[in-house]
């Protein structure tokens, strides 16, 4: 049982790992279009944040996985980690990109006027004063995110993707027993534990001004 | 104004955990005890547990109802006994769990009897269904046999007995195949046929054939895989409870109010056993 389940937990890591890969970056984007002096982009980025977050990931997930076929009569994919990946990433972009705009809008207006006089351009000031401190103070809302992110991933179930709680739930049916949800609940804990650690050490890293 | 406003959220919070805890205990004492006074005092209440994504034996209805052959039949049954029925939407894949924590009284929706579940110590009615198990292909792929299907992807419904003799029975078979995919409901699986992300359905015959009727361009293989049989489960200590509701469907079938009900289902007709005796 253990053996099977732990097969599956190398798709969960697929999702997990994949997932960050791409939201990561795209929420850094989103927070940066949302935050646009072009009104209508900013508007238009909210808008989306809001479809985002205001629906279950689970709808999205059916959505982005059988909405091609029922709305155009285009094939549903077959590795299902493609659909997956694709609606696991714009949820969490739209996430991190709150925790990134609550970040950087945190920093004084003092330093970019301070920047300014010293003789940085926008950009500069952006890469090398702003992004550092708003790194440093976004660190445990991400945190927060990327810990419910492993255990979001058994929602992938819905779309039929074989991941480790699907496998679980199988094992369970066919043996009529609790035990493979309690073995799937110690895999996600050992999994958040070394997020925790992981995650704790990098702030430790970050901590160089106190 | 911000500072009562930020102290005004967190009093909001602190309450709403406290409140939060309070509730829960106090809704799980109050199922505890109703469940045993149900299952002590004098029965008015029937909670029949079913899948309500299948069709023809459940499912729910235009009018926003749960109807199908079994909600029928149960209500026939109910109604003999003078109880009140609710119909109450399990998880298919964790029935046997909501029946234990007495979420409803039994499992009656097309629910195959399995040897696992007799094991498990379950009360089991008298089998009223005779079922086999069918592949469903698209009507274009060519497939004619199961032996067709080798290296090719196949979905089932999870907690169903196709998945089942998939991993037992069946075994041999399903190494044939190139993957075995479970979804969560048969619709999914049906989706993912006709998305051309799988290449069939192992799915029950009944189940296939109102599918297949309603929606063009699907095959069902003439080959029977699995014979297996339909029954009630009820938990271990409620025998009595299944021979109540055993001797009022033998009235039921007595009396031709299981005939006339059985007519309004012509895909399944044929199979109930208590019709054929």
């Amino acid at each position: 049982m253990i053996v099977k389940m732990s097969e599956g937990l190398g798709k969960t890591c697929a999702i997990f790992f994949l997932t960050l890969l791409f939201s990561l970056p795209l929420g850094m984007i989103v927070a940066l279009l949302r935050m646009s002096k072009n009104k209508i982009v900013s508007a238009v980025t909210r808008f989306f944040i809001t479809v985002l977050r205001g629906t279950p990931l689970m709808l999205q997930l059916l959505a982005v996985t059988y909405g091609p076929y029922y709305l155009f009569g285009a094939g549903v994919a077959r590795n299902k980690l493609i659909p997956v990946v694709i609606a696991f990433s714009i949820n969490y972009a739209a996430y991190f990109a709150e925790i990134y705009r609550g970040g950087i809008e945190s920093i004084p207006v003092g330093q970019y006027e301070a920047a300014t006089v010293l003789g940085y351009t926008k950009f500069q000031t952006f890469m090398r004063i702003i992004l550092p401190q708003v790194v440093k103070r976004i660190m445990p809302s991400v945190t927060n995110e990327i810990v419910t992110l492993v255990k979001d991933t058994s929602m992938a179930f819905t779309v039929s993707y074989q991941e480790m709680f699907t496998i679980g739930k199988q094992i369970a049916n066919s043996q009529t027993s609790f035990m493979p949800f309690l073995v799937a609940g110690v895999f996600y804990y050992i999994f958040n534990l070394i997020v925790d650690r992981v995650m704790g050490r990098i702030e430790k890293r970050l901590d160089y001004y106190k | 104004m911000k500072r009562t406003l930020a102290l005004l959220l967190a009093v909001m919070m602190l309450a709403t955990v406290l409140v939060g805890c309070g509730n829960s205990s106090d809704q799980q004492q109050a199922a505890g005890s109703e469940a045993s006074e149900a299952s002590a005092a004098e029965r008015t209440t029937f909670i029949m547990g079913i899948d309500p994504e299948y069709p023809p034996f459940s499912y729910l209805g235009d009018d926003g109802n749960y109807t199908g052959f079994d909600v029928e039949i149960c209500q026939a049954v109910c109604d003999y006994l003078g109880w009140e029925l609710e119909v109450f939407g399990v998880n298919w894949d964790e029935k046997l769990v909501q029946l234990d924590s007495f979420e409803c009284d039994c499992i009656w929706s097309g629910m195959t009897i399995l040897d696992s579940m007799k094991e498990a110590g379950y009360t089991l009615s008298a089998p009223y269904y005779d079922n086999t198990q069918v592949l469903v292909v698209k009507g274009d792929s060519g497939f004619a046999s199961s032996a067709d299907l080798a290296g090719k992807d196949v979905a089932v419904q999870l907690g169903t007995s196709g998945e089942a003799l998939l991993n037992g029975d069946l075994a041999d078979l399903a190494k044939t195949f190139g993957n075995v995919v479970t979804c969560d409901s048969f619709l999914k699986c049906f989706t993912e046929l006709e998305g051309g992300s799988v290449d069939a359905v192992f799915v029950d015959m009944p189940v296939a054939a109102s599918y297949v009727a309603s929606h063009e361009g699907l095959n069902i293989i003439d080959e029977d895989l699995g014979a297996e049989q339909y029954g009630i489960a009820f938990r271990a200590d409620d025998t009595e409870l299944c021979a109540q509701v055993e001797e009022a469907v033998a009235a039921l079938v007595a009396n031709g109010t299981y005939a006339e009900i059985a007519s309004k289902y012509p895909d399944i007709v044929n199979n109930l056993l208590f019709l054929s005796e």
